[in-house]
């Protein structure tokens, strides 16, 4: 009888596994520390990226005359809701700019260029998403030529979605928020409640089945509500502050009834992202 | 070897086709396939390859080399993680010839085949990415929340798709 694994097989598999292993250690290792990808990697992607567009074109077309159509079809209910809105938006944008030029006397006077609220906003287009569940990741069309660096936060509608993982000279990867990765959303954010005190902590996991995001070992005796405001911190790395996240869904003490452990409705629907913008940080940073 | 055939081209050229498809339907589509905590995987090209298995006939296409190219691109810009699609697709390659060997292939054995590749495929996937800390979920997680929709999905492009790449094989190879 034919044995199937003979030695030269066996030898072969061994082999196999061992640089399986070895390629997957070495690239986590680089993707951890470095800021960029190796240089033929960054080469092979931007080449990949280019015909990728390509391709997307006529998809996103087909895509975009099946939308219209259902655009279309609600268009009246959006048109009266958002009539409402206008108003109030009006008045915020007019008291907006009142206290952004003030802000910015203000700063000139006290010889400030850049605090961490300034941040250059670079728009991308989404062109993939990686096929895994394991990673949820997206692929934009900008890269480093644009400015974009490693770890810059990335917004889409009204808040913040994720951030950069990866950089190539015409493209980048993000890593969004909803990553069941053990170390890709750990955000430093601070939630403000109603009488103006703030917590700062950071974003320690995401609750797949109630799509929430999670904030764990809050030891804070200040009182959270729900509805309360969560916005960056700008604390640490290249993250700008002021970045919205998201509202308090609930708050609780975690599994050994020590510590708070607050979990956040995110702003943005994380499922649909088409345009996303990146915010580039103004300030000095450390990396 | 290739003989000169119009597979020579039609081949590579599908292949990167059903490559893009995979990355662009989820930026195209991310509700219907990517609605938590479900998440569909698109395999097409995966599928690609499996057909190539079943409809190549006398044509030996070198398709453990294409294999590996495929997965090593998949890992490069899809994952950005080196190391797993580039030996899992081979061995989905050398799966398939073993069951193509073992009973005849139609329609239906086919599925079956295609049934326990992508499941060989979303397991190794997952296992990949357990050992290097990319993911924290747990076996049943994967099982329901992964494994089930993604076969349910590749299953249907199966059925959608034998058919018409079949017609295409046939035209290529003449």
């Amino acid at each position: 009888m034919h044995k199937f694994f003979s030695n030269r097989r066996l030898v072969i598999v061994i082999i196999c596994l061992i640089v399986s292993f070895g390629l997957m250690s070495v690239s986590v290792a680089i993707r951890n520390k470095r800021s960029t990808p190796p240089m033929v990697q960054q080469f092979g992607n931007d080449v990949v990226g280019l015909v990728n567009r390509v391709v997307a074109w006529p998809v996103s077309g087909l895509k975009g005359s099946v939308t219209g159509f259902s655009d279309l079809m609600n268009t009246y209910q959006e048109n009266q809701r958002l009539k409402s809105q206008v108003q109030e938006l009006a008045q915020t944008k007019v008291h907006d700019q009142a206290i952004s030029q003030e802000n910015k006397k203000l700063k000139q006077e006290l010889k400030l260029n850049h605090s961490l609220t300034d941040y250059t906003p670079v728009n991308a287009n989404v062109i993939a998403r990686t096929p895994s569940a394991w990673q949820n990741q997206v692929i934009i069309d900008k890269g480093s030529a644009a400015g974009i660096k490693k770890n810059m936060p990335v917004l889409s509608g009204s808040g913040i979605v994720g951030r950069i993982s990866e950089v190539n000279r015409t493209n980048s990867k993000v890593e969004l928020l909803s990553n069941s990765s053990e170390s890709a959303n750990r955000f430093a954010v601070t939630i403000t409640n109603k009488n103006g005190q703030s917590v700062h902590g950071i974003i320690s996991g995401y609750n797949r089945d109630k799509n929430l995001i999670e904030m764990g070992n809050v030891t804070s005796k200040t009182k959270i509500e729900k509805g309360d405001k969560v916005s960056t911190s700008g604390l640490g790395g290249v993250m700008p502050s002021g970045l919205f996240v998201g509202t308090v869904a609930s708050t609780g003490t975690d599994n050994y009834g020590l510590a708070a452990k607050i979990s956040i409705k995110p702003a943005t629907d994380l499922s649909e992202l088409n345009v996303v913008t990146v915010a580039v940080r103004q300030a000095q940073t450390t990396n | 070897m290739v003989r000169v055939t119009k597979l020579r081209y039609g081949f590579p050229i599908g292949l990167f086709l059903f490559f893009y498809l995979d990355g662009i339907l989820g930026a195209a589509f991310p509700r219907q396939l990517f609605s938590e905590p479900y998440a569909m995987s698109s395999y097409l090209v995966v599928l690609w390859l499996v057909f190539a298995v079943f409809f190549e006939d006398q044509i030996q296409i070198p398709l453990g080399i294409w294999a590996a190219i495929a997965g090593g691109l998949f890992d490069v810009y899809y994952t950005g993680v080196w190391g797993i699609f580039i030996f899992v697709f081979p061995i989905v390659v050398a799966l398939t010839r073993a069951c193509y060997k073992a009973f005849p292939i139609n329609f239906l054995s086919g599925l079956l085949v295609y049934f326990i590749d992508i499941t060989v495929v979303c397991s190794l996937s997952y296992f990949g990415n357990l050992v290097v800390h990319m993911t924290s979920a747990s076996f049943t997680d994967m099982m329901v929340d992964s494994l089930a929709p993604t076969l349910a999905y590749n299953l249907a492009a199966y059925v959608i798709l034998y058919f018409p790449v079949q017609w295409l094989f046939n035209r290529l190879r003449n």
